[in-house]
């Protein structure tokens, strides 16, 4: 049976962060996690994408209860929450989200990267296949186009900008502010790039590990302080960034109670990007005192929404774009595989009756030769012309099962056998056939890298595929790049 | 003339209004520059039929609308130096509509209001104009303090309860608005203090003691007094933000309160008046012969 595209999931959108909280799936269990996914059943491949904001499965599955089986594995918590798109709505979804449509900060930059990182772990993991790998390949060139094409990035495009945005409507001017990072991940990191933007230099970052702190301050400045002198931390910063990985509340109401008289009612502005949260809520009830974190931090970005909306506007058309290219594409290689295998059938039979046929008529000139052959050519290619013109006009127009019902009956009635070699390359040797039939770059296997996917797809029509192209513009995943979408 | 030139600076107050009001719905730059040249004309305008007034009738007395009109002058004066200074076209929003509703009485001509003095006073020495003017100004920085007060706690509640409004873009941040609150309230309680101080000698002058209880000198202590009592938090416990503002706030609307006193009775002084006839014992002794 030919496979499907499911997505279920959680997302900032849907579920309260506390939810999210419990269903987030920490790194060094997301190997683990995605060979229990790929062992449910009917499932072909998988990706799995955990940040602060969603918890989102997408898989290739040749299974209709593949969603159900997928949501059922996140336990009853997810449930209530929690969505299921199907074929070209997960797709569209896809989509929508490496192209940070679907972000809280719609524009934001992470979570392309966190896609290819998540696409990356499931390379890892053997669950990544050549399914998913095109459509996250047509994902990605339409994350691009949106960035390149849009003025969907300009101004605050990350919670760690609104954030910084945030922490000026307290404080003002924050040059000569000093920001204090708890956290040495990735988020930590951005926000001290944007805080030095503005001015803010005198940063301290302190990390349970001081080694990491000092790691970090060669990149952002400052000073690497410890960790157990949180108290004394606090009476100084104006601006303290979580991003740790902490389970519970680094930062208490009691303890902020005392720092805040200590540091004489100056107002100290928290944001808090770790997940689960690092500063206890009612600290913002503390005079002085402002918490935010990454659900706070959706008001603001809905206010980013409205100020783009004609920037997503433009960003949602050109999603359509690319998706529409990728259904192309997927619906026209549904029959490839089979018409390539029943011409190459086919050229196979009349070749050998060619030559047994040349064997019995003895010594022929050059071109009585030719004339042989041409007429074994075109015998064949009359006789599939008509199913082979069937086979395009019904994935062209898009009746996916019915094509795939006319591919399967032709691998039954004539007993070809898809697995051999040359069956999928012949298919993209038929697409590409103008710009060289036959690229050893077809024959790439499952396991093939997100980038040469990509070059394959944008260049579907303009050129070949290369085997060893490398993608110019787009960037390896960072394993680095953590959570924080 | 000065009517004239009255109606002319309301009508550029109005107008700086509804610019300073679009420039809320819609914050194009140049709705707010706009609003400020418009508040800018009128402050021209209105000053110079001030003095038109008082050039055609010195000996004329002062009545409360032109006192009101005095203080919307002044207050407009300020402002503008402070937006030229800061950028604050969300406190224009606030200062140009009030600029035209203290307008309105000094609009409906010299009659509009009490007459301040029942004659103009001639009392020895200079306690009475330093009284005035110290009295005008003192207001005028407190009336500020206290719209930088009210936008504080607007923006602060926003902030806090983490749901911002279509106007928390335009709002400054809460650091300069805190800072600049501080400032003008400080300068709002000096000035005050020697209203208080002037204002109990010139009672004193006029044989009313140096301090009379009523409704107007006893709404201006409370005042003071909260003023004097958020400078000190400050200064020894550091409090700011929230817990200022709203200080400012209730010691503002006690000086309203006093001022609304002031439009009923005569006054002068914090004692002025408390008692029957006190107007007339303000004039001068050359008079009452």
């Amino acid at each position: 049976m030919a496979s499907s595209f499911v997505c279920i999931g959680i997302s900032h959108k849907q579920a309260p962060i506390q939810v999210r909280e419990q269903l987030s799936v920490p790194t060094d269990t997301l190997q683990a996690r995605l060979h229990q996914l790929k062992a449910l059943p009917g499932i072909q491949e998988t990706l799995l994408l955990s940040t602060c904001n969603r918890l989102e499965i997408w898989a290739a599955a040749d299974t209709s209860n593949a969603g159900a089986d997928l949501l059922a594995s996140l336990g009853p918590i997810a449930a209530p929450h929690a969505f299921i798109h199907k074929d070209d709505a997960a797709l569209r979804h896809l989509f929508r989200v490496a192209s940070s449509l679907d972000s809280m900060v719609v524009g934001e930059a992470q979570i392309l990267g966190q896609v290819k990182e998540a696409a990356a772990h499931a390379t890892e993991a053997g669950v990544f296949g050549k399914q998913l790998n095109r459509a996250l390949a047509r994902a990605t060139t339409a994350a691009k186009r949106v960035r390149t094409e849009t003025s969907i990035a300009r101004g605050a495009v990350s919670v760690s900008s609104v954030a910084i945005e945030l922490a000026a409507k307290v404080l003002g001017d924050l040059t000569g502010k000093i920001p204090l990072l708890l956290g040495a991940g990735e988020m930590a990191l951005l926000a001290a790039r944007e805080l030095r933007g503005v001015g803010a230099k005198d940063f301290l970052v302190a990390n349970r590990s001081l080694e990491r702190a000092e790691e970090m301050v060669k990149e952002t400045g400052g000073r690497a302080v410890p960790f157990s002198e949180l108290n004394s931390l606090l009476e100084r910063a104006d601006v303290v960034i979580c991003s740790t990985g902490a389970r519970e509340p680094i930062i208490t109401k009691e303890q902020m109670a005392k720092v805040v008289k200590a540091r004489r009612f100056r107002p100290i502005f928290f944001v808090d990007l770790s997940l689960p949260r690092n500063v206890e809520p009612q600290v913002n009830d503390l005079d002085g005192c402002y918490v935010y974190d990454l659900d706070d931090l959706e008001h603001v970005a809905n206010q980013n929404r409205d100020l783009r909306r004609g920037e997503v506007d433009k960003a949602e058309l050109i999603v359509e774009e690319e998706l529409k290219a990728l259904l192309a594409e997927l619906k026209e290689r549904t029959g490839a595989p089979a018409l390539a295998r029943l011409r190459s059938r086919a050229q196979e039979i009349a070749d050998a009756e060619v030559e047994r046929l040349l064997a019995q008529l003895g010594p022929l000139n050059e071109k009585q030769q030719r004339s042989v052959k041409a007429m074994a050519s075109a015998m064949v290619n009359k006789l599939l012309h008509t199913p082979t013109a069937r086979l395009r006009q019904e994935t062209a127009t898009g009746a996916g099962p019915v094509a795939r019902s006319l591919a399967d009956a032709a691998v039954e009635l004539f007993g070809l056998d898809l697995t051999a070699p040359d069956a999928d390359a012949h298919g993209k040797g038929e697409k590409h056939e103008a710009h060289g039939k036959g690229h050893p770059a077809s024959h790439a296997g499952a396991q093939k890298p997100l980038e040469q996917a990509q070059a394959q797809s944008a260049s579907a029509t303009p050129r070949p595929a290369q085997a060893n192209e490398t993608p110019d513009a787009t960037p390896a995943p960072d394993p680095s790049q953590a959570k924080g979408a | 003339m000065a009517a004239i030139l009255v109606h002319l600076s309301l009508g550029a107050y109005l107008a700086a209004s509804g610019a300073y009001l679009a420039w809320l719905v819609k914050p194009r730059p140049w709705l707010s520059t706009g609003g400020r040249s418009l508040l800018g004309a009128g402050l021209v305008l209105h000053t110079a039929s001030l003095w038109v007034a008082v050039a055609a009738s010195p000996e004329a007395p002062w009545r409360g609308g032109q006192l009101f009109s005095m203080l919307a002058a002044a207050t407009v004066a300020l402002y503008l130096v402070l937006d030229l200074r800061y950028g604050l076209p969300v406190a224009g929003t606030f200062v140009a509509p009030l600029t035209v509703a203290a307008m309105v009485p000094a609009h409906l001509g010299g009659s509009g209001g009490a007459q301040l003095l029942e004659t103009q006073v001639h009392l020895a020495g200079w306690l009475l104009p330093v009284h005035v003017a110290a009295a005008a100004l003192g207001t005028v920085a407190l009336l500020l303090a206290f719209a930088l007060a009210v936008i504080y706690l607007v923006s602060e509640r926003q902030l806090k309860r983490k749901q911002p409004g279509r106007l928390f873009s335009r709002l400054p941040s809460l650091e300069l608005v805190d800072r600049l609150g501080w400032q003008l309230s400080t300068w709002g309680f000096v000035l005050l203090t020697l209203v208080i101080v002037t204002g109990s000698f010139v009672t004193h002058e006029v044989g009313l003691g140096f301090f009379t209880l009523n409704p107007k000198s006893g709404f201006a202590l409370l005042a003071w007094g909260l003023l004097a009592a958020s400078i000190q938090a400050r200064l020894v416990a550091g409090w700011r933000g929230r817990r200022i503002a709203v200080l400012v706030v209730v010691g503002f609307v006690l000086l309203v309160f006093s001022y609304a006193g002031l439009l009923t009775s005569t006054p002068i002084g914090l004692g002025g008046a408390g008692k029957k006839g006190a107007a007339l014992q303000l004039q001068p002794p050359d008079r009452e012969g």
